[in-house]
């Protein structure tokens, strides 16, 4: 099986953050393979070291991403591209655009990503790139399985999971719920070091123009208002539990 | 003057509640604005919900009904939304931000190129298109976003707006619509747990969330007798979750749900970001952990520090004695 991965990196969103005048700024520049695309390595991993195959990543970002397709190497797979941009971040149709047109004279059985990148939350990519490429295509997966000629999804959905058997070649989003993706061993860090990236500029792809305009901007950031700690009851258990309880009656009315 | 349409999720028989949060405020939106709001239902027995849609005042109804809709698919979703469109013209899609909407919202944008915001916490129009808050970085921030264009999707968190009645006598416009096996794409093949008749968690009231501290047989006895009491949803941190002792679909964070309840009780939940991410809007958070130093007495109102197997059957008993 050919698997094709998504990456991203992003900024690790347990680091410190601020904002001033607006603008997001990290007191560090540690950032991380997107957690939820580590999960779709970690099983494009695990499914073609049981049928065979090869897992190829593919990233859209600057140069300081390479670290982040490094990673992804060493974690396991086989090749990388990495689509070369300059500074500006985009929104979620710009980079499926992208995509799409890389994956135009591809071949591939599945093309998988995280479901979503988790500093924005979008978790609109993947499916803009399935109607791109016109594939079928199944968010929030929690399990994969290859079976006869087909990838085996089970869903997360809203009230229980779906188990959907899509055609290949298909997408596939992937929840971080599916697996513990691997930490890089030693010898898989040196490794990577020899395994092909292949680079290419964005302007290379000659996509439309038009594409690659954003529909939507971010205009700014701001501090959510804060929640203040309440009361704190470190009394004896028996008399602060009920005492919570009747404050949530008297005090709170929520009950 | 345009149109806004507004998706009508339905869900175990059920209109999604946050599906009319959506068209209580889209209904305020066009009177604002001078536009005029509709509404579309997509569904096995989409009729029978017309009446109650009526109550929310949209101008006109669609239903698109077939029993492949009795399960959520993407590709059937994808063409019946696609032909609504078609008729309707709307300059607005909004949806309620539920997981069938995230399997399809990308995909329509691309389909449609629309300008697309997923999840944002309030809304606007706007002359160009829309003004949205996104919660970001694990709902640390708020992120501000526009965005333009002759089409604009927008999915809505629940609990973002009051509903609030003004009936209608809206047209009811059936679109005809059928599928063949070319159309579906994917099969599915089972549905394989579902919460069944517990209590829909985005629109409960009260949720009790338990935590890895209450993992064992006697802890999940206690969350379930305190949840019978309040007659709340019951919820899980993902260690629960991935521990399998709680159900998938129970998972609240950045993952899985987010909820905004009047009353979110923390049993034995450290207050990670990321389950914090899923929980933070809620109005009155009550955290009971061992730890005096666990993040979740941060933003918890009410902290019990003690052992969820001390505090536990003192607080259900004194809330049964509320109760009576």
């Amino acid at each position: 099986m050919k698997f094709y991965v998504c990456i991203k990196q992003v900024p690790d969103i347990d680091a410190p953050i601020q904002i001033k005048n607006g603008n997001l700024i990290q007191d560090t520049d540690r950032t991380v393979l997107n957690a939820y695309d580590a999960s779709a390595v970690e099983e494009a991993l695990v499914l073609t070291e049981k049928h065979g195959g090869e897992v190829e990543v593919v990233l859209i970002g600057p140069n300081q991403a390479k670290e982040t397709i490094r990673k992804a190497l060493a974690m396991g797979a086989h090749k990388a591209t990495h689509i070369e941009t300059r500074e500006e971040s985009y929104d979620s149709s710009v980079y499926a655009s992208i995509l799409a047109s890389f994956f135009e004279d591809k071949d591939y059985d599945v093309i998988s990503c995280g479901k979503q990148s988790q500093d924005t939350d979008a978790g609109l990519t993947g499916s803009m790139l399935a109607e791109h490429l016109d594939l079928p295509y199944s968010t929030n997966a929690v399990a994969l399985s290859a079976q006869n000629g087909q990838l085996r999804v089970k869903r997360q959905g809203d009230a229980g999971q779906e188990l959907i058997a899509l055609p290949l070649p298909c997408l596939v989003s992937c929840s971080n719920d599916m697996n513990e993706p691997r930490i890089p061993s030693l010898k898989g860090i040196m490794q990577s070091k020899r395994k092909p990236m292949e680079t290419i500029a964005l302007d290379a792809l000659e996509i439309d123009e038009s594409a690659l305009e954003a529909k939507t901007a971010v205009t700014g950031y701001r501090e959510k208002p804060k929640r203040e700690a309440g009361q704190k009851f470190e009394g004896e258990p028996e008399e602060t539990a009920r005492q919570v309880a009747r404050l949530l009656d008297e005090e709170a009315n929520v009950v | 003057m345009s149109t806004l349409l507004t998706h009508i999720a339905i869900s175990d028989g059920k209109i999604k509640r946050s599906s009319l949060e959506v068209l209580s405020h889209l209904r305020r939106q066009a009177e604002q604005h001078g536009h005029q709001v509709e509404a579309v239902i997509i569904d096995a027995e989409a009729s029978r919900y017309t009446g109650q849609v009526q109550q929310y005042g949209p101008s006109k109804i669609y239903t698109v009904e077939n029993p492949v809709f009795k399960n959520h698919l993407n590709a059937p979703l994808l063409k019946a939304l696609e032909k609504v469109i078609e008729q309707a013209d709307p300059s607005l899609v909004a949806f309620a931000s539920t997981e069938s909407t995230k399997d399809i919202l990308g995909a329509l944008a691309a389909r449609e190129e629309a300008a697309v915001l997923s999840d944002v916490s309030t809304f606007e129009l706007t002359e160009e298109g829309i003004r949205a808050t996104r919660p970001v970085m694990a709902a640390k921030i708020l992120s501000e976003n526009e965005a333009r264009g002759d089409m604009i999707l927008v999915s809505v968190r629940s609990g973002s707006y009051d509903l609030e009645e003004q009936a209608s006598d809206a047209e009811v416009i059936e679109i005809d619509f059928s599928v063949d096996d070319q159309d579906l794409r994917a099969t599915l093949e089972e549905i394989i747990s579902s919460s069944g008749d517990t209590i829909d968690l985005s629109e409960a009231e009260t949720i009790v969330a338990a935590g890895r501290g209450a993992k064992d047989e006697k802890g999940q006895q206690l969350i379930s007798e305190l949840a019978d009491v309040l007659n709340a949803g019951v919820g899980a941190s993902r260690a629960l979750t991935e521990a399998g002792v709680m159900d998938p679909s129970l998972q609240i964070g950045q993952t899985g749900k987010v909820v905004s309840p009047q009353l979110y009780i923390a049993v034995g939940i450290s207050g990670a970001i990321q389950h914090v991410a899923g929980m933070a809007s809620s109005k009155v958070i009550v955290a009971i952990n061992k730890d005096p130093d666990a993040p979740i007495f941060d933003i918890a109102d009410y902290g019990i520090v003690g052992d969820l197997y001390d505090v536990l059957p003192p607080f259900i008993d004194e809330l049964k004695k509320i109760a009576s």
